[in-house]
């Protein structure tokens, strides 16, 4: 059922985007019709003006999942599956021609070659200027002046046309006719001719755009795909040939090794200058390694003169206006379809990445979480959520202290000569209180989500629990208040990442440190809310009852509790919000089992898919637990806000 | 105010440009002494370059491919093998060009004294806790440990934990063994305890690690000459460091150790020469080369399944 689900996802997803149009449409005109209507029977302010519209909530809905399917290009999937495989051929062609194309001023402002003058004359400059700071004598000085003036004359004659070898200029003329051919070979639609079998072949056995984890098929599959994966090919020689071209004059080569000769010997005579101290030494020895690192750079002769790569580049414009031609319907599917990245060719498969990379697409998420939702896969071996049978007796055992059993008399059994163990009393009332004996089997649930709920409520029920009393004490007594307040109030603004060291010494590894973090995190919460509401009881309520006798118990139960239970509510809502929050931060101290867990493991292998999954159960559980805390508001305190 | 707005508006693009072309972007541990850092303080780099590289640290080679993916970082110095391996699973355009460290003795798993559990026993572990920082290099030498002793990793408990929890949990007995990396972590871990294996029977068993230096696709395809420059400073600064290790206090206080932290740190690390690297590690069948296989195959998933080959993952130009 699922393996159908999952082939068919594209056209569930295609059928899916209208339905979720249709219902977008169809909700914003039910909600402005009612609009119309309302707006005259009640006032601006009228809190009922809120209430219902089930139909915006269905606008919401619908556009948070069009906003999702848009931006992780599952909607461009599901209507164009081959968009992927063919855009690849197209990324293919840019990854081939980016070598070549970064050293134009194509999308950089600058041509290379200007870049490195600018950058390496700026650097000669600042060696200049920095003589003065070294302890060099008149003559050295002078000398590594001039270095420098040689230095500085050879970058600059690379880009004199007087020095370029011919045949250098006969390379660059040949790169542009054959970027010139391949240009033509690009707008010819035959090009390159019919696919071989064995490519068909190859083409039909690879899997679909997200149907295994290597996202995209890399083979081309269509007739504009071979177009594109055959000039990929043939540019990336080109390109290869290209950046391998140096500008290697015999003028530069002569300035080189006039220079390389000279630093060398004033190195020498520097270094066999004994009268020279050591600081001065070091100062030489510094220079000149500078300047041998400087006259590295400039002997790779990838500057030319400014208007020697003129053909080049417009060969390349020309090669540009093409690949983007070619491409036809498939660029504005690409800017408008695909939007917020682009799909790019690695190393050996092609990849969405930007948005596409992300936030994965909601229905290989569904896929994701229908796959470790599945007992037998789970996550790290343990389930999302199911069920396993176990024994009445281990679940009992913490009723009974393991002490008791050292009280009873005797010793602990051993074993004996044959190698069998017989019990004896002692060793039976052991096994007793700690649950190690035959008893029926009752499932209890177990998993990732499991574990968490736990947490998530053991810490706010012992939150609320020794919360609420505590706060309401805080509001009603002066001593409860000034003994307590500076307490909560230091511990409350930390983080709650910032008790995890300590938590971790104190509590281990156990259940019992995380869930004492969401315990800390809900109880000042608590505390604070039900303080502000015991403070906020009207007086003349107060009084009213005493003057009718009531004791200060049922003041208490009566007036001052029932008063303060929209802000308690209020509180655990909010609790209940931040105790999710905490989670993932708790179970990261020690990670065995828990949503916070597989996410931070999913993390560390970039699995975006799975981390998404574990954001949308956390969403989801939350959004649970509000919806309950809703109810129980509705029910308890239906007369708030009307009094 | 509209001619204002364009000019400012061109100001900031043309900053923003200007950024994205000038600076070099290099990630690196701290805590993790390696010569480089006195060449990273001397400008060293800076200088060969002729641009601005802005070093920034990281905690995890996880993080470093985040950032190399968002592309905020270049090139990252030193990268575990594990999260690289992880990356190019998942697809990241990111390649191996060269070697930054080898270490043998830089991740350990360490038993409880207590536990009476040594590697004649090591299946007693089966039923306990054990800490491991799950998809690091310290993951890598765990399961390679566990296989190598006959023990069955589905049968302990698994808690995955930075070694700096894992130490204080096995100092409380929370776990029976805790694996883990970096000097201050593993000295607490065997202040309770005692490494598994010996140097000498982890390298026997297959367990070497090393750390690489990574850059993102598009950067060496644009600036291949910076890299290989890059290449080229920090095997100078290696070549220096193995001459003459007078400048340790450089590293230290770059590294963030003390000079005593810092000399037993790097006591155990190696720095392959290019010629080493080349011949050892990314010839054929090389160390890096299996190594990467063997790593891939390891964490691969049913999301991100390990890749046919890993030689495409590995560019070895810049080292020439």
């Amino acid at each position: 059922m699922s393996d159908f689900l999952f082939e068919q996802r594209n056209t569930i997803v295609a059928f899916l985007i209208i339905g979720l149009l249709v219902s977008l449409a169809l909700s914003i005109i039910k909600g402005r019709r009612v609009m119309a209507t309302e707006r005259t029977d009640l006032v601006f302010g009228n809190p009922a003006k809120a209430l219902g519209g089930w139909y915006w909530i269905v606008t919401g809905m619908s556009f948070v999942m069009l906003i999702w399917f848009y931006f992780s290009w599952d909607m461009a999937r599901a209507y164009n599956p081959t968009a992927a495989n063919e855009l690849c051929q197209v990324a293919k062609v840019e990854t081939a021609i980016n070598p070549m194309r970064s050293q134009f001023p194509l999308d950089n402002p600058n041509l290379r070659g200007t870049d490195l003058i600018a950058r390496d004359s700026a650097q000669l400059e600042r060696i200049n200027n920095s003589l003065k700071t070294f302890a060099l004598d008149y003559e050295a000085e002078l000398e590594i002046a001039a270095i420098l003036t040689s230095l500085s004359s050879a970058l600059v004659d690379q880009a004199n046309p007087a020095y370029i070898k011919d045949d250098l200029v006969g390379e660059f003329k040949s790169i542009a006719s054959r970027i010139d051919h391949l240009t033509t070979s690009f707008k010819d639609p035959d090009f390159p001719g019919q696919p071989t079998a064995v490519q068909q072949a190859a083409a039909n056995a690879q899997p679909g755009w997200g149907d295994t984890g290597k996202e995209i098929p890399v083979l081309p599959a269509t007739p504009l795909g071979y177009r594109y994966a055959a000039v990929a090919a043939e540019m990336k020689v080109i390109a290869k040939d290209f950046v391998q071209l140096r500008n290697t004059n015999p003028h530069l080569l002569a300035q080189i090794a006039d220079i390389k000769l000279r630093i060398k010997k004033a190195a020498a005579s520097a270094e066999a200058d004994l009268s020279l101290s050591a600081v001065e030494q070091e100062d030489r020895s510094t220079l000149y390694r500078q300047l041998n690192k400087m006259l590295k750079r400039i002997d790779n002769g990838s500057i030319y003169p400014p208007n020697s790569l003129n053909g080049v580049q417009s060969s390349l414009v020309a090669f540009d206006q093409a690949h983007s031609d070619q491409q036809g319907y498939l660029k504005t599917f690409d800017t408008w379809i695909m939007p917020g990245g682009r799909i790019m060719a690695g190393n050996s498969a092609c990849s969405e990445q930007g948005s596409g990379r992300w936030l994965p697409k909601p229905s290989d998420t569904l896929g994701t979480l229908a796959r470790i939702a599945n007992p037998d896969i789970g996550f790290k071996d343990v389930p999302l959520l199911w069920y396993r049978w176990q024994p009445v007796g281990g679940m009992i055992a913490f009723l009974f202290p393991d002490w008791l059993a050292s009280l009873v008399p005797g010793e602990y059994t051993r074993h004996n000569q044959d190698g069998k163990i017989n019990s004896n009393f002692k060793s039976k009332v052991q096994d007793f209180v700690t649950g190690n004996y035959d008893s029926f089997s009752i499932p209890v649930p177990m998993g990732h989500m499991w574990d968490s709920i736990v947490r998530v409520v053991i810490g706010l029920f012992f939150g609320i629990v020794l919360g609420v009393p505590l706060g309401l004490f805080m509001g009603l007594s002066r001593f409860a208040k000034g003994f307590f307040d500076p307490m909560i109030e230091l511990y409350r603004p930390v983080p709650p990442l910032a008790w995890a060291p300590l938590i971790l010494t104190i509590f281990g590894i156990q259940d019992d440190g995380k869930i004492f973090l969401l315990f800390m995190v809900a109880f000042a919460i608590m505390v604070i809310s039900a303080r502000t509401g015991a403070t906020g009881t009207q007086l003349s309520k107060i009084h009213a009852a005493h003057s009718l006798g009531a004791s200060h118990r049922q003041i208490l139960r009566r007036v001052i509790f029932p008063n303060s239970l929209p802000e308690i509510l209020t509180g655990i809502r909010i609790a209940i919000g931040v105790c999710w929050g905490t989670l993932v931060a708790a179970e990261m101290l020690a990670g065995t089992t828990g949503i916070g867990f597989v996410e931070n493991v999913a993390r560390k292998q970039s699995d975006y898919e799975v981390i998404w999954v574990t954001i949308i159960i956390l969403g989801v559980l939350g959004l649970m637990f509000d919806l309950i805390m809703r109810s129980v508001i509705k029910r308890t305190i239906p007369w708030r806000g009307k009094g | 105010m509209k001619t204002l707005l364009k000019t400012s508006t061109a100001a900031i693009a043309l900053a923003l440009a200007g950024n994205a072309v000038a600076d070099v972007n290099v990630a690196y541990f701290l805590e993790w002494a390696t010569p480089n850092q006195i060449a990273k303080v001397e400008k060293a780099y800076d200088d060969a370059m002729g641009e601005t590289v802005n070093w920034t640290n990281f905690g995890t080679g996880v993080g470093m491919t985040e950032a190399m993916l968002s592309g905020d970082i270049d090139i990252s110095y030193s990268q575990g093998l594990t999260p690289f391996a992880n990356a190019v699973n998942a697809n990241a355009p990111i390649k191996m060009i060269a070697i930054a460290v080898a270490y043998g003795a830089a991740d350990d798993c360490v038993v409880r004294n207590d536990a009476g559990i040594t590697k004649a026993n090591a299946s007693e572990l089966e039923g306990q806790a054990v800490a491991v920082p799950l998809n690091t290099m310290a993951d890598f030498g765990f399961r390679m440990t566990m296989t190598n002793l006959g023990v069955d990793i589905s049968q302990l408990t698994i808690v995955d934990q930075e070694p700096a929890d894992a130490a204080v949990s096995l100092a409380d007995g929370a776990v029976v063994m805790a694996c883990g990396y970096g000097a201050n972590s593993l000295a607490k871990m065997k202040e309770v305890g005692t490494p598994m294996l010996t140097p000498a029977e982890k390298a026997a068993a297959g367990i070497s690690s090393f750390d690489i230096i990574s850059v993102t696709q598009s950067f060496a395809q644009e600036h291949p000459d910076l890299v290989r420059t890059f290449v080229e400073v920090t095997s100078e600064a290696n070549a220096a460091w193995a001459a003459d290790q007078s400048k340790l206090s450089v590293i230290a206080k770059d590294a963030g150790m003390s000079e005593d932290a810092t000399t037993a740190q790097m006591a155990g690390f190696v720095f392959p020469t290019v010629a080493e690297q080349k011949r050892d590690y990314f010839g054929k069948d090389g160390i890096a080369r299996s190594m990467v296989a063997f790593m891939g195959n390891m964490f691969a998933t049913s999301d991100a399944p390990a890749l046919a080959d890993y030689n495409v993952t590995i560019d070895t130009s810049f080292l020439d």
